[in-house]
């Protein structure tokens, strides 16, 4: 059973491999601008859920406040940038770094939180930090930055002329967030999150402190989220407070997640391979009539599929090889 | 040599309830002592204060020579205490082998050796074919052995086990008896809270009983049976008179 265990691991591994280099090959074949903004967007938010996945999926804190980290990983970015000419990826450092500390500072009280009443201060701190950078004048107010441009450069990653740069980027992301994650399910710290999420009590006779490994989860998983928000900061090139902080982003990080399977491996990039192109393109098919149709459709099918299958759509895979524990 | 475990005038109030009033008990090495007495006795209670659930009102707990009274449950793991849970407290989303797992971290920093240790303790147990099922699929009687596999993993020296024989058919029951003989030929001492009297009896080497919070009397379990204090207490005055 060891070597069962073992080869599972190595599996998942040399699939993800796969799945990288292929990714990496689409563009060659993939011209259009519009579809590789898609692919963008889609592993960007294969890496946040993945992500917020750490805290919310295995160590059982659902946060819906992750937009905090991720507007702080793109103001920070923005910021260093254009008031002190700091480089983009000291910029992402900084912002992983920065939201990291916040994360632990915010969840120092709230972790004393159980169900509902932590979810509902995640929110809450969210949107008080959104208002607090919308009356900051210093950091654009309710305007926002506009990053100039200073040419295509990776120093400065900046790329004007061409999406793939970013498309890269964006896939090592994933794969970054993903290898994290794969890493630390089979370390202390996944263990004692997934206990943590299971039963706080049992978790704590067996040794584990329950405090300290939620602040360890809130810390990992807010700095990716903040990476994550500095690459959205330049692939946009222009960031206001409610286009990286507002609610949605909170929800969409959270989504692939919970669709794909919360709490495992595969599931935010399942859940966001599917979720992103879907959302993008009801948007550009059946949103022109301004009634709000795509948003309808979007909304039936992730009520369908989380009635269809409660454990996400991972447990599709466990059921066709016939083992529940494959869905982890 | 000294006790293992002693607790000195505990007191535990909840509010104008008193559940455990001037509790002083020890368990020595080796020792299977069974902590007895009737529903709303304050057993729980005091195994939660010994577990560091919650700290006592007043009082302090001596355990292997350290005063332990204020540190929270994970540490008291980390000194050597390990329990189980009245209420089975399985990670159900985990498999048999991953809740164990999380018991033998706190021994092993290497995973390779922590999953090895597990699936020792799993053999130990007589739970190793379940080893990948998940915690949600197992039976009852199953659960309640996931709960001492676990617990036995953190490699304790004092065992808390809370009714981890109560609601088991016979058989089960003689199994679970079994392994608490076999846990404690490894050398780990055992506390028990049993309800079930005729299970526990020719368990134990020593029973305490506890009655309105209070230990009402100690000693052998063929004489502690006998006394008339505690008949009066199980099954009221009138049953007492006779003996």
């Amino acid at each position: 059973m060891d070597t069962q265990f073992a080869q599972r691991r190595r599996r998942d591994l040399i699939m993800a491999a796969c799945l990288a280099v292929v990714a990496a090959l689409v563009p060659l074949f993939v011209k259009d601008v519009y579809v590789q903004n898609i692919m963008v967007l889609t592993l960007m938010y294969a890496a946040l859920s993945q992500s917020w996945n750490i805290l919310s999926g295995y160590c059982g804190q659902i946060s819906l406040g992750h937009a905090l980290y991720f507007g702080l990983g793109a103001y920070t970015t923005a910021l260093l940038f254009t008031k002190f000419g700091v480089l983009p990826w000291f910029g992402m450092l900084a912002g992983g770094a920065i939201s990291a500390v916040i994360a632990m500072a915010l969840g120092y009280p709230c972790f004393r939180l159980r169900g509902h009443y932590f979810v509902i201060a995640t929110i809450v701190i969210a949107e008080i930090a959104l208002v607090l950078i919308q009356n900051w004048d210093w950091a654009g107010a309710a305007l926002g930055i506009d990053i100039p441009v200073r040419g295509d450069s990776w120093l400065k990653f900046q790329f004007t002329r061409s999406k793939l740069p970013y498309f890269y980027f964006a896939l090592a992301l994933a794969c970054i967030a993903w290898f994290v994650t794969w890493w630390l399910e089979d370390s202390k710290w996944g263990y004692w999150w997934r206990a943590v999420k299971d039963n706080p009590d049992a978790a704590e006779s067996l040794g584990v402190v329950v405090f300290n490994s939620k602040m360890g989860a809130a810390a990992v998983s807010a700095f990716l989220v903040a990476v994550g928000g500095s690459f959205y900061a330049q692939f946009v090139s222009y960031i206001d407070p409610e286009s990286v902080m507002g609610f949605q982003f909170s929800l969409l990080m959270a989504l692939p997640a919970v669709l794909g399977g919360i709490g495992t491996l595969w599931g935010p990039v399942l859940g966001a391979v599917i979720l992103i192109p879907l959302t993008e393109l009801t948007r550009s098919f059946i949103g022109g009539s301004g009634r709000g149709v795509d948003l309808i459709v979007y909304g039936a099918l992730i009520v369908v599929i989380s009635l269809a299958l409660p454990r996400g759509l991972v447990s599709v895979f466990s059921m066709l090889t016939g083992r529940k524990e494959a869905a982890r | 040599m000294t006790a293992l475990l002693e607790t000195r005038g505990v007191w535990q109030r909840f509010g104008g309830l008193v559940a455990n009033s001037d509790v002083s008990i020890s368990v020595g090495r080796g020792e299977i002592v069974g902590l007895i007495g009737p529903n709303g006795a304050g057993k729980s209670t005091l195994f939660n204060l010994i577990a560091g659930v919650l700290p006592p009102t007043q009082g302090s707990i001596i355990f292997d020579g350290e005063d332990v009274t204020r540190l929270p449950a994970a540490e008291r793991c980390q000194h050597g205490v390990g329990r189980t849970f009245q209420v089975v407290k399985s990670f159900e989303t985990m498999t048999v082998i991953d809740n164990v797992i999380v018991g033998a971290l706190i021994r092993n920093t290497k995973m390779r050796i922590a999953r090895q240790k597990a699936y020792e303790v799993l053999e130990f147990c007589g739970l190793a074919a379940r080893a990948d099922k998940l915690a949600a699929d197992l039976v009852p009687s199953e659960k309640r052995r996931l709960e001492v596999a676990r617990a036995l993993a953190t490699e304790p020296k004092l065992l808390l086990l809370d009714e981890v024989l109560t609601g088991l058919t016979p058989v089960e029951a003689q199994t679970g008896v079994e392994l608490v003989r076999k846990v404690r030929a490894t050398g780990v001492t055992v506390l028990m809270v049993e309800h079930v009297m005729e299970i526990v009896m020719p368990l134990v080497d020593r029973a305490i009983v506890l009655n309105l919070g209070k230990v009402l009397v100690e000693g052998k379990p063929t004489e502690v049976v006998r006394n008339p204090e505690v008949i009066s207490a199980y099954l009221g005055d009138r049953h007492a008179v006779g003996a």
